[in-house]
Formats: structure tokens, C-alpha cells, sequence
């Protein structure tokens, strides 16, 4: 197709950028480095986004394109090293390339100790997203996985807020915990077919009892990443104290990691574990929507609030996986890049009134529109966004989830929008309380607006929003292949 | 028997050692330079290293009248060994000014001990096997105690000794059992031939057998429950012989378990799946919840190594090839990331051998804690680090073997295991410093480091590159026409 190997060279130029963060002497080259680098990834890796050209992404193929394959990397086990993109993994590589750049920006101001660590670590974060959603087989996107919980664990503990160890060590305990159940899992499926590879798994077949075990074992990776009711209760902590850029890979990137595996392992290879579990999936995604949204409700921090905000949005993504019709697998997937732009652009926010006032409390805020207008009109737009405002982004994917949703049980559909209603109640009411009235006495004298590196930070994020809100076919006409494959060869509802 | 002396050959890399043992022994009256001894130790080792992986023969030869072996199995672990010895050699270095004792019978007692894990790996018979294991045991027992004017390493010495005679005495019983149960055999092919063509397995005698020789090799390497010398023995002992204990020794216990259970007790694989499976789950039990609460560094890695070793076992319960490499791959990338996190601790002098000296090292020494994080992840099994290679090997084998309940045990130790690597880690990144920056560490010591790195790294991006070669040990029975 093209002449470099496109799929490649965007999963591994952060890693060479990190090293060479790593060994320049000073902070503020590192700095730009990290910039030039993630910059640097989003032009490698643009090949992929063009359309229309012979070599350029096929929308009516459902088979992985752009191939990177090396036949020989493990001999010994005769596993291969093979990436690439299909219709449901290149949007969120588009994510996680356009969020790094956005993450390094945020940070240029607010992170002061220890440089270049820090851009080593959000670097490599980098690699691990994009090249988990290359993964063409388990075994890499094992490594990817775990790969990630590294420089997300750092990031958290070292540049995190007051209870950033805490923090820190919950999340890696809870995503080991799940993961090496997922280990034992891969390690059944290798020993049962010689094989990792994901087109290859998908197409055998295995007894339902042992599809059964192996859905748990995949389910518990997975739903700690989600986070699935009840295993979510790392996700505030770990959002809550995260530096800035580490909440927004949290939100944006790694929580689509479990749904976007729930995609690739548990509906294509154990079609009937899934039919086993789906009624109990469909409950306590429903539970996570409606649970999660009224404890956001209750919160006073604005993180907090909208790291809880994530389990209700994520119980949505996790409804419409499971509803296994069209309408809700394509919503849930155009929702987990809704809600990684969404939440991201949240935390941007969050993070930049942070820098100026250095407290996350609500009520530490109010009126500050008066004095920050532009700021006020990005986070109205998120806000918006949010709670699912027709014509933003949002609605499409809650509407399509909803609409599978009703297809699957009435129920659910009414606990959906039981959901979306609390959701716009907590929204406007965190914007009511930061932005409107008059202005909190503590403010007075602050600097609020917004700088010109800020407004191009929150740009692409206010562009896409919107875009996706008017367009959504932009995502959307990807998955339809992919998707009608995934739930014709899979399990059925 | 017929022996001839033109077997000597197979035995290259052990002469290497013991005649460079023997000239420092002699040489000792007029050299003292201490790193003239450690440069020919280190020397040595490579030879040896270099040889046994020359001598690879495409098919087992066996000498001295079916006592010693030379298969890819031996020469495998002979080359484990042989870097162990360099390693350790090379950590030692710092030590040797600090602790006042004599560099040519430190030096000339490390050959020797690596010298008996050699013939260990190559015994295939209980009576070579047993020889080699003393040879190693006695020097180690001496190497424990080497700093006379702590008391601690005496009394670990002493403590060390007392159960090492014991469980010695437990291996003898149990080759003498062996003898009487199987008409008179100590060979390995000898024994495998007399199982199998007699009713010997139904005999209570034969199962005591069994019992007493794993009992006397898991103390080798430190299976709970014949593991508790280890920890008294690491932490008496300066750093470098707890490394070379918990890599070289264990490793050559491991060799030795694995000959016997795979060669000589074939048949018996019922049996052995069951002890090695209590042995293996219990280690990696106890090894990761004790070490939980440990805040001396070397005890900390003594309890990691037992669960490590609960982890190698994992390999031998299938009792099957496969199984048998993949602890093989487990050996070898365990000793170099073990040895890795014990060249850390030793780099960083005295603040090294506690945990809380660890803490704030990421704001004063960046290089040396990244390497130490890099360990503590291998040690933990995460990828991309050879530790994560080594783990996916060993459950392989296990739920090949069918023992899924085990293989999820082990894993979800691992994430017991992975919060005591984590506290090292939250020190080092999340604390600030409180103590005064710990002195550049000696060249050699960095060069150790950067071999142990190397091969974690490696070993852990392309998986099963530095270890195609572990190749089982039941190949000799096939030419010996048992099967």
C-alpha cells in the first residue's frame, strides 16, 4: 500500500521518542521533543485516515489492512509478530494519537518536576495504546496491555495529586489482578489451538463449558478496565489523582482498552460464553449507567465527578456491546470515541482552571464566566456534549445504544434513559455551579481565561465534537463492515 | 566399568574451573591482589561458559562408565552456571575491600562451588550427583561464613550447615533406598530400566525413596517446605552469596530435580506430578505472602526466590519435554533478573540492603533505579521483560499438564507477589529522598548490571531468542535404547 510500514513506525516512534527524551540534558528541549515526537506520530500515521486512494483504508473490508507482519519473532512458540488496523481499531488509534499530542500541550506548564520522566512515561503510554489497537494477535495485545500499566502507574504515583500513591497502587493491583486471570485465559486458548492470532481464533471452535470459564477469566481483565460495576471502585482514585494528562489517557484511552476487548476476544472467539453471560452483563451494565449516575450526583470534587461520570458513561458502551444488534455495537463503539473525547476534554478543562486556582472543589468555584468567557464557552460546549445535546457527538452513540437497547429488552432502553436524564441533571449542574452566578471571592484577582496554547489544546477536541455530532457516518461508515461480520459469525442475542 | 581417560575432554568446562581453583589455592601464599583473582575468575567462567556451549553434541554422550553426561540438558545449565560465577564475580568486587577476607580462597571456594553445580547438571548417576551437590554445599557453607568478624554470617553459616547436613542426609537415604529397591542401581538409565520392567512401582519402599530424594533437592532450591534456611542464609551472607545462592545453586538444584524426575523416575511421573505439584504451590504461596511483610532487602529476595523456585517446579509437574524446557527458559532468565535486583542492592552499599533505603533513589540516581524498576517488573512477569516470558512458559506446561487450578494459583500469586516489588518501586519513585546519594558503584559492578539488563530486556522482547536451546534431559534414555 504505501511504502513505509505505516502500522509499525506510529506504534514504535513514541517509544524512540521516549528514549531520546530520556537521554536529552535538558527539560525544556525534553518538552519539545515530546511534542515534536507525538506530532511526528500523528503525520506517520496519517496514511491511514485518507480515503479513496488504492492504497489507502478499504471501508468494505472487514479483514485487518495495513499488515505489518513478521512471521519469525517467537520460533519457539511459532507466534508471529502481526499488526495492523481493522474498521473498529483505527479510529481509536486516530484517538490515541490525536489525545497524546493534546496530553503533552496540557502539561507544558503544569508539570515542573522531573521533566523528562514525565514524558518518557507519557510517551510510552503511547506506544502501548496505539499498539494494543494494532494488535493482530493475542499475544501482543497481551503485551500492550500490560505495557500500558507501567508508565500509567508512575504517572499516577509520581507527578499525582495528595493521594496519588494510594492511587497509583490500587489501579496497578486491580488491573494485574484482572489481567493475570487473562494470561491464564490466552494460555488455554494456545494450548487448545496452537494459535493467537485473532482471525484465526475467531473462526474455531470450542465446547460452551470451556468458553464459559474462559469468558470469565477475559471478563475479569477486561472489566476492571471498563470499569464494570462492581470492580470500578479503582476509577476515582485513579482519575481523581492523576495529573492532568494521566486523567485524560485514563478516560480518554484506557477504558475503551476493556470494551474494545470485550470487541475482540469475547463476542468473536466465545460466541456462547457470551450467551451465557448476557443477561447478567446487561444487568450490571444497566446498574453501572444508573448507580454511576446518581454517585456522581453526590460528588463535590470536580474530578471526582467526573471520573464517576465514566462508570454511568461506560455502562452505556458496555449496554450497547451486549445488546448484539447493529444499532447498539455500533453506538457503543462511536460512544467509547464520543466519551474519549468528551471526558478528555473535561479533564483538559478541569485541569487548566486547576494550574490557576489549585483546588478541585466546587464549591471553590462560581461565576467564572464573568471573568472567563472563552473557557466558560468550551466547557458549556463539553457540557453540552455531555449530556448528550442533539447536534454534538454524544447523542448519535446514546441514541444508537438506546435504540439496540429497546430492540434487546424495554427495560433497558428505559434504564438508558433513566441514565441520560441524571446525566444532563449532573452536568448542568456542575456547569451552573463553576461557571454561572457571581463570582466565588476566592477567585478574585486570577487570571481564568484560557491562553492561546490552551484554546488549541481544547480546539480539535470542540472540532471533532461537533463534527461527529452533525456527521457521524464519519466513524460510523468504518464499523458497518466489521460490525455486521463481528454479529453474523458471533454469538446472537 | 571402563574408563577412559579421554572422557576428561567431556569434563572441559569443570577443569577449567578446578585447575584455576587449584592455582589460586597455591598462588595464595604470595598474590593478595584482589582483582587479579577476580579478573581470572571471571576469566574462567567465560571459558568454561564458552565451552560447555561448544561441547553441545548432537546426541548425549555419556562418560566415566555412564557417571557423567554431556546432552544440550547439562550444557544448558552448565552455561547458566558459568555466567552466575561471572556475575557474581563481577558484584563481588565491591565487597572484597570492605569485608576483610582473603581474595584467593573467596574466589578459589566460588569455582569450586560452581564447579560441583557443573557435575551436578552432567550427573547420571545418584553418586556423581551427590558428590557434585556436597562439593557445592560445603563451599557454600564456608562462602556464607566467610565474614568471620560478623556474627551474623556465622550464625547463618552454622544454621545454613545444620539443615544442609540434614537434608544431605536425606538425599543419601534416599539413593540408598533407591539401591536396595531397584536391585542395586544408582545409574539414572539403570534405575529407568528397572522400573519399568518390574513391579518395583507399587512398592511403599520405592515411594520413601522418591520422597527423600525431592526432599533433599527441594532444599537445593528452596521449595517450602525445605526452604527455611534460606532466608537466615541470604541475609547473613554478604550480597553477593546470597546472589550466588539464590541463581547458581538453585539453578543447579533445579538441574539435578529435573534429571531425576524426568530420566530416572520416569516411570514414576504419577507420583512426582503430585509431590511437585504440593511443592510448586505451596512455594509460590508462601514465598510471595511471607515476603509481604519483609523489610530487609536480602530477606525479601530470599522469599521472592522461594516463590521462583515454586515457579520453575511449575515445568516438571507434566513430567513431560516441554515441561522440563520451559523450566529450563525459566532458570535462565530467573538468574539474570535475580541477579540483576541483588547488583542493585549491592551498587547501593548499605542503603541497598534495607527497604527503606530505597527510598527517593529515582530523584537521586535515575539510571539505577529504572534499572531496578526494570527487575522488579521481570520479577513480577510483566511484559515486555523476560520475567513475563519465563511466566508464560511455565503455565503453558502446567495447563498442558492439566492442572489449571495450580496454573491459576500461581497467577494470581503473582499479583501477591507484585505488591512487594511494588513497594520497592513506590519507594524509589513516589518518596522523596531522605538520605545522603549512595557512591558510584565500582565499574565491574555496573558491568553486571548491564549484563543482567541486556538479557531481561532481550529476553523479554523477543521471547524464547536466548533460550531455543533448553532442550530436555530424557534424550539419553533413547540412545541408552530404554525406550
Amino acid at each position: 500500500m504505501t511504502d513505509y510500514p505505516i502500522i509499525t513506525a506510529t506504534t514504535f516512534l513514541p517509544l524512540v521518542g521516549a528514549v531520546v527524551v530520556i537521554v536529552c540534558g535538558s527539560d525544556r528541549l525534553a518538552r519539545w521533543l515530546a511534542l515534536a515526537t507525538t506530532l511526528a506520530t500523528v503525520a506517520v500515521s496519517a496514511p491511514l485516515y485518507c480515503s479513496g486512494y488504492d492504497w489507502s483504508f478499504n471501508k468494505d473490508s472487514a479483514a485487518l489492512q495495513f499488515v505489518d507482519e513478521y512471521p519469525n519473532w517467537i520460533p519457539a512458540w511459532d507466534i508471529a509478530y502481526r499488526m495492523g488496523v481493522d474498521g473498529i481499531s483505527l479510529p481509536f488509534i486516530f484517538l490515541s494519537v490525536l489525545l497524546s499530542v493534546l496530553c503533552v500541550s496540557v502539561s507544558w506548564t503544569a508539570v515542573q518536576t522531573r521533566v523528562r520522566e514525565f514524558y518518557a512515561a507519557l510517551l510510552v503510554a503511547e506506544t502501548a495504546m496505539i499498539g494494543l489497537f494494532a494488535a493482530g494477535n493475542l499475544f501482543l495485545f497481551f503485551m500492550f496491555w500490560e505495557l500500558m500499566v507501567v508508565p500509567l502507574f508512575l504517572l499516577i504515583g509520581v507527578w499525582g495529586g495528595p493521594g496519588r500513591v494510594y492511587a497509583a497502587v490500587k489501579f496497578l493491583l486491580f488491573t494485574l489482578a484482572g489481567s493475570v486471570l487473562m494470561l491464564v485465559g490466552m494460555i488455554v486458548l494456545y494450548d487448545t489451538f496452537g494459535t493467537l492470532e485473532f482471525d484465526q481464533l475467531a473462526g474455531k471452535s470450542l465446547s460452551p463449558a470451556t468458553q464459559t470459564w474462559l469468558f470469565v477469566a477475559f471478563l475479569a481483565a477486561f472489566a476492571v478496565k471498563v470499569p464494570m460495576f462492581p470492580v470500578h471502585t479503582w476509577l476515582p482514585d485513579a482519575h481523581t489523582e492523576a495529573p492532568t494528562a494521566g486523567s485524560v489517557i485514563l478516560a480518554g484511552i484506557l477504558l475503551k482498552m476493556g470494551a474494545y476487548g470485550f470487541l475482540r476476544v469475547s463476542l468473536p472467539i466465545l460466541p456462547d460464553g457470551v450467551q451465557f453471560f448476557l443477561t447478567p452483563m446487561l444487568v450490571i451494565s444497566a446498574v453501572a449507567i444508573v448507580y454511576g449516575a446518581y454517585v456522581t450526583l453526590a460528588q463535590t470534587d470536580v474530578k471526582r465527578l467526573i471520573a464517576y461520570s465514566s462508570v454511568s458513561h461506560m455502562g452505556f458502551v458496555t449496554l450497547g456491546i451486549f445488546t448484539l444488534n447493529t444499532s447498539g455495537v455500533e453506538g457503543a463503539i462511536l460512544q467509547m470515541i464520543n466519551h474519549g473525547i468528551i471526558s478528555a476534554a473535561l479533564f483538559l478543562c478541569v485541569g487548566m482552571i486547576y494550574e490557576r486556582t489549585h483546588t478541585r472543589e466546587i464549591k471553590d468555584y462560581g461565576g467564572v464566566a464573568r471573568t472567563a468567557p472563552v473557557y466558560c464557552t468550551f466547557l458549556a460546549l463539553f457540557c453540552l456534549a455531555a449530556a448528550g445535546f442533539p447536534g454534538l457527538n454524544s447523542f448519535v452513540g446514546e441514541f444508537l445504544i438506546i435504540s439496540g437497547a429497546f430492540k434487546t429488552q424495554i427495560w433497558l432502553g428505559g434504564m438508558a434513559i433513566w441514565g441520560v436524564v441524571l446525566g444532563t441533571i449532573y452536568v448542568f449542574w456542575l456547569f451552573y455551579r463553576v461557571a454561572m452566578g457571581e463570582l466565588n471571592p476566592g477567585l478574585e484577582g486570577l487570571n481564568l481565561e484560557l491562553n492561546a496554547r490552551e484554546v488549541l489544546t481544547l480546539a480539535p477536541l470542540a472540532l471533532l465534537a461537533v463534527c461527529l455530532g452533525l456527521y457521524p457516518e464519519c466513524v460510523l461508515s468504518y464499523l458497518h463492515v466489521p460490525v455486521e461480520k463481528l454479529l453474523s459469525a458471533g454469538a446472537t442475542p | 566399568m571402563n574408563i577412559d581417560i579421554r572422557d576428561l575432554a567431556l569434563l572441559a568446562p569443570e577443569l577449567a574451573l578446578i585447575v584455576t581453583a587449584l592455582v589460586f589455592i597455591l598462588a595464595a601464599a604470595w598474590v593478595q591482589s584482589s582483582s587479579l583473582f577476580s579478573g581470572l575468575t571471571v576469566l574462567a567462567a567465560l571459558i568454561a561458559g564458552v565451552a560447555s556451549y561448544l561441547l553441545l553434541p548432537a546426541d548425549p554422550i555419556t562418560g566415566f562408565g555412564e557417571m557423567i553426561v554431556v546432552d544440550d540438558y547439562s550444557q544448558f545449565f552448565k552455561v547458566v552456571i558459568a555466567s552466575a560465577l561471572a556475575v557474581v564475580t563481577l558484584l563481588s568486587v565491591s565487597q572484597a575491600d570492605d569485608e576483610r577476607f582473603r581474595p584467593a580462597e573467596y574466589h578459589a571456594l566460588l569455582l569450586l562451588a560452581a564447579t560441583g553445580m557443573m557435575f551436578a547438571a552432567s550427573a547420571i548417576d545418584l553418586l556423581t550427583l551427590y558428590l557434585g551437590l556436597e562439593l557445592t554445599t560445603l563451599c557454600s557453607y564456608i562462602l556464607v561464613g566467610i565474614s568471620v568478624e560478623k556474627p551474623a554470617s556465622n550464625e547463618a553459616a552454622i544454621k545454613y550447615f545444620l539443615t544442609g547436613s540434614f537434608a544431605s542426609a536425606l538425599l543419601l537415604y534416599g539413593i540408598a533406598l533407591t539401591y536396595g529397591v531397584t536391585g542395586g542401581a544408582t545409574g539414572f538409565v539403570a534405575i529407568s530400566r528397572a522400573l519399568s520392567s518390574s513391579d518395583a512401582g507399587s512398592s511403599y519402599i520405592l515411594l520413601a525413596a522418591i520422597g527423600l530424594l525431592i526432599g533433599g533437592l527441594a532444599f537445593k532450591v528452596a521449595a517450602v517446605p525445605f526452604h527455611a534456611w534460606a532466608p537466615d542464609a541470604y541475609t547473613g551472607a554478604s550480597a553477593p552469596i546470597a546472589a550466588f545462592l539464590a541463581t547458581a545453586s538453585k539453578a543447579a538444584g533445579l538441574a539435578a530435580l529435573g534429571r531425576v524426575c524426568i530420566v530416572a523416575f520416569q516411570s514414576e511421573s504419577g507420583v512426582l506430578s503430585v509431590v511437585l505439584s504440593a511443592l510448586a504451590g505451596l512455594s509460590i504461596i508462601v514465598g510471595s505472602v511471607i515476603a509481604l511483610s519483609q523489610t530487609d532487602m536480602k530477606r525479601l529476595l530470599a522469599y521472592s526466590s522461594i516463590a521462583h523456585a515454586g515457579y520453575a517446579l511449575l515445568g516438571f509437574i507434566a513430567g513431560t519435554t516441554e515441561g522440563a524446557s520451559a523450566t529450563m527458559t525459566y532458570a535462565f532468565l530467573y538468574v539474570f533478573m535475580t541477579l540483576g535486583a541483588f547488583g542493585v542492592v549491592i551498587a547501593l552499599g548499605e542503603r541497598g540492603g534495607r527497604l527503606d533505603g530505597f527510598q527517593g533513589l529515582a530523584a537521586q540516581r535515575p539510571g539505577m533505579a529504572a534499572l531496578m524498576l526494570l527487575f522488579l517488573l521481570s520479577l513480577t512477569g510483566i511484559p515486555p521483560t523476560a520475567g513475563f516470558a519465563a511466566k508464560f512458559v511455565v503455565i503453558l506446561s502446567v495447563v498442558r499438564a492439566g492442572n489449571v487450578t495450580l496454573a491459576v494459583v500461581a497467577v494470581v500469586c503473582s499479583v501477591i507477589s507484585a505488591f512487594v516489588y511494588l513497594r520497592v518501586a513506590v519507594l524509589m519513585y513516589m518518596k522523596e529522598p531522605t538520605e545522603p546519594e549512595p557512591s558510584r558503584c565500582p565499574p565491574a559492578v555496573s558491568a553486571a548490571l548491564a549484563v543482567a539488563a541486556l538479557v531481561t530486556v532481550i529476553g523479554g522482547v523477543l521471547p524464547g531468542s536466548l533460550t531455543s536451546w533448553a532442550v530436555a534431559p530424557d534424550a539419553v534414555l533413547t540412545i541408552m535404547g530404554v525406550r
